[in-house]
């Protein structure tokens, strides 16, 4: 009997949009299948049909049939499905509700009516396996990102489903975080559960048994990882980032082997001198300049300590560190929402204390993570006008300005679309066209590409690069380090309230250990050339230099 | 910004049962309403403040003072206003801001050392459904959720320049829908997740369900359910021989 057998499925939501269209699919008993594509591929929706939360919750046309261990799953309740099909949702946030860690873990089994010894057994073994242990009685609210999320599938496996669903458990968690789930699924493979994954990182789903790329509520492929990573120009089609490695090695995925390989050629010095002199950027004038800054939120606590952080004109900055270090609490100065506990601020030469915050808001703009909590427009037009109309620019000059900044993020035509209506991208482009409408000289975007699939991302990187050469200087917040590679000419580390490392992207990518101890890993092509003792960071650079 | 209340403590109010604290809490509601002059209505205040600081939760209502001195303001001041100015309508007014006072600070107690699990599983214990008793204690857990995503959303329009300290009141409330509407949005897209995430842990599944907090009525339990039931008489016996009262009313 097959763990999943999928036929026919077509499913419509309410909404009218076709998420299914024909899938037939089937799963074996213990197999480790990773689910990619795009956005809006129909990932989600898929998983959602493995214990019924389509069509019975999410309600709309369905079609076709889900057999879960031969059972169909349109004759069983999803609580009593839930026993057998755990699912990870992909906002760990949303899914924790208990007060403390050990409770979040067994609501699952006092739900299907375990005995308290047998659930205290069982929570025990479910947070040892994820690594929380020694948390049990914490708040989930005080965990980490990564933490929450270990706790999000502990809760899930307490009640030991044979099938685990995650959708998407990667993004938003700092690279140290993502290592952390993928050991748990490895574990978990070695039980032999079924394991199906959505996942947009590709370095990870090599190990998969199975890998399926869905487009357009369809499979566009279903068979082995090796015989399609490969393929690049197919992994772009479908919004997936092809891995390095390969890009460079064109004969292998694996990072092992690519380590012999790299031992076998030469980084060209002249080459690399040239890319290093390259990151020598002409600098501008200094716009930020921040000098000994602490915070404490509640006496005692420091979200930040010490810092003195110089920002010129023109600059390209990213700003990384694990989930909670204080990279929002920084950035937060620079606008006024936050003001130093000690030690100063100076943007422009003006203290941040004595500017009025509008005035401050006109010069530093902040786009925050989440484009939901600043959408309210009945039109994008709207939206995008909200800005300057309140810094009081004239009618005519904001036409103007909505239409150029519509034109820069590439949503002409979009003026009289409702924004709610638009897909996650396409919302957190509106959000960033709404700042860019407002002219400011620095821009701020607090993890700009979380939630977006690959295509998406690079959209959105692209926009912000043309941005930076258009005079913009840039600050992002992020947890994806190959778009640092690619994009920023300076990276901040931050851990623990501290600066720990600053420099150019080269230099401190270069420093391996500092980075790790502030979980952060480089990503593999940077760190195969780390072991040649120089860094390179794209596979650009790679074609460039290596031979 | 933490907003809940509940603090993680061994005192002897924590280690009560649940069901205990929720009819010691409607106790304390019952007692507030027992009598009107302010003299009597602060004794009885001070029983819930005494129980907070040796179940080390007077913090709580520290951070409550904005709210509480609003409540006890307002009330001192309306009252009088609406029940004809002269000495007793003023006793009366203060004595009621003192009500409302103990009733919120009962409402901190008992939030700041009752876990909301503990407060679905002495609802269910007392009799109720268990889904109505677990949808109260989510709103004491999803308040504070709200309250979060309301303050970053303030933050993400004060960096888009909303002002909303200038203007006269119907401009100043109309500056409020850019705040409204992604409170609301973000809200209703989280319940629904939720509630996904709920199913899928087996809420609402066909075997009975069990609970994981373990608890039993004791001694302590019965002596402090004691203690409220013979305060209460003895109130009530008070308030109708005449005593506590500066108008004829609630």
């Amino acid at each position: 009997m097959k763990a999943i057998a999928i036929k026919g499925v077509v499913f419509t939501y309410k909404t009218g949009t076709k998420a299914l269209n024909g899938i037939d699919l089937y799963v074996n008993e213990g197999e480790f299948v990773a689910l990619m594509g795009k956005n809006g591929a129909g990932k989600t929706s898929l998983s959602f049909t493995l214990n019924g939360i389509i069509p019975k919750f999410l309600k709309g046309n369905f079609t076709g049939s889900v057999h879960i261990f031969g059972v169909d799953t349109k004759i069983q309740k999803i609580a009593n499905l839930s026993k057998v099909v755990g699912l990870v949702f992909q906002d760990f946030e949303s899914q924790l509700f208990s007060t403390s860690v050990e409770l979040e873990v067994a609501f699952s089994l006092e739900n299907f009516g375990i005995q308290r010894e047998e659930i205290r057994k069982r929570v025990d073994e479910s947070l040892a396996l994820v690594g929380l242990g020694e948390y049990k009685n914490r708040n989930p609210a005080t965990l980490s990102g990564g933490e929450k999320q270990r706790l999000a599938i502990a809760s899930v496996l307490a009640a030991s489903p044979s099938i685990i669903v995650m959708d998407e458990p990667t993004t938003d968690l700092d690279p140290l975080g993502k290592e952390h789930i993928f050991a748990i699924i490895k574990r978990l493979q070695k039980e032999k559960r079924t394991i199906i994954i959505v996942e947009h990182e590709t370095e990870e789903v090599q190990s998969a048994d199975k890998l399926i790329i869905m487009g357009y509520g369809k499979v566009a492929f279903n068979g082995k990882p090796e015989d399609v990573l490969k393929d690049i120009e197919l992994l772009e089609q479908n919004g997936i980032r092809p891995i390095g490695i390969t890009c460079v090695f064109k004969s292998t995925l694996n990072y092992e082997e690519a380590k012999q390989l790299v031992k076998k050629g030469r980084i060209n010095p002249r080459a690399y001198e040239e890319l290093v002199n390259k990151d020598r950027k002409a600098l501008g004038e200094p716009l930020v300049e921040i000098k000994n800054l602490c915070h404490c939120y509640e006496e005692g606590t420091f979200a930040l300590s010490d810092i003195n952080l110089t920002i010129h004109n023109g600059e390209f900055i990213a700003i990384v560190g694990q989930n909670g270090s204080g990279k929002t609490t920084l950035v937060k100065h620079l606008n006024g929402l936050l003001y130093p506990t000690k030690g100063e601020v100076y943007i422009k030469g003006i203290d941040s204390r004595k500017w009025k915050r509008k005035e401050l808001a006109k010069v530093v703009g902040y786009v925050f993570q989440n484009p939901d909590h600043q959408i309210f427009a009945n039109t994008v037009e709207e939206e995008v006008a909200f800005g300057p109309k309140n810094f009081g620019v004239e009618a005519d000059e904001i036409n103007i300005r909505v239409k150029t900044a519509l034109k820069s993020v590439g949503l002409v035509g979009y003026e009289e679309k409702d924004p709610f209506s638009l897909t996650k991208g396409e919302r957190q482009r509106v959000a960033v066209a709404s700042l860019l409408a407002a002219r400011p000289e620095i821009i701020i975007l607090d993890e700009p590409t979380t939630g977006l699939d690959y295509l998406e991302t690079r959209r959105m990187m692209e926009l912000i690069k043309k941005l930076n050469n258009m005079g913009y200087t840039i600050i992002i917040i992020t947890h994806a380090m190959w778009v640092v590679c690619e994009y920023a000419h300076r990276t901040i580390v931050i851990n623990d309230g501290k600066i720990i490392l600053d420099g150019t992207t080269r230099e401190v990518f270069s420093k391996e250990e500092i980075l790790l101890s502030a979980h952060i890993r480089p990503p593999q092509l940077v760190r195969l050339s780390n072991i040649l003792g120089k860094t390179l960071l794209t596979a650009d650079e790679w074609n460039f230099s290596f031979t | 910004m933490e907003l809940f209340l509940y603090i993680d403590k061994r005192s002897f109010i924590h280690r009560l049962d649940p069901r205990t604290k929720i009819v010691g809490a409607i106790g304390f509601f019952a007692l507030a309403l027992v009598f009107n002059h302010p003299l009597y209505v602060f004794i009885l205040l001070c029983i819930p403040i005494i129980l907070s600081s040796i179940s080390f939760t007077l913090g709580n209502i520290y951070r409550m003072r904005v709210l509480l001195t609003l409540l006890f303001f307002f009330s001192s001041v309306l009252w009088p206003i609406f029940l004809r100015l002269s000495r007793e309508a003023i006793l009366y007014g203060i004595a009621m801001g003192l009500r409302l006072d103990m009733m919120t600070i009962t409402g901190i107690l008992f939030l700041s050392t009752t876990r909301q699990e503990e407060l679905s599983f002495g609802l269910h214990k007392l009799g109720i459904p268990y889904r109505i008793g677990f949808a109260l204690s989510m709103a004491t857990r999803l308040v504070p959720v709200f309250l979060g995503t309301g303050s970053t959303v303030i933050e993400a329009q004060k960096s888009r320049g909303l002002d909303l300290d200038t203007g006269n009141i119907f401009v100043r409330i109309k500056k409020h829908i850019p705040l409204i509407i992604p409170i609301f949005v973000s809200a209703i897209k989280n319940t629904d997740k939720l509630a996904m995430a709920l199913e899928s842990k087996g809420f609402g599944s066909d075997s009975p369900r069990t609970y994981y907090i373990e608890s039993r009525l004791d001694v302590r339990d019965y002596a402090f359910l004691f203690f409220i039931v013979l305060l209460l008489t003895f109130c009530i016996y008070l308030r109708l021989k005449g005593y506590g009262i500066v108008l004829a009313r609630l």
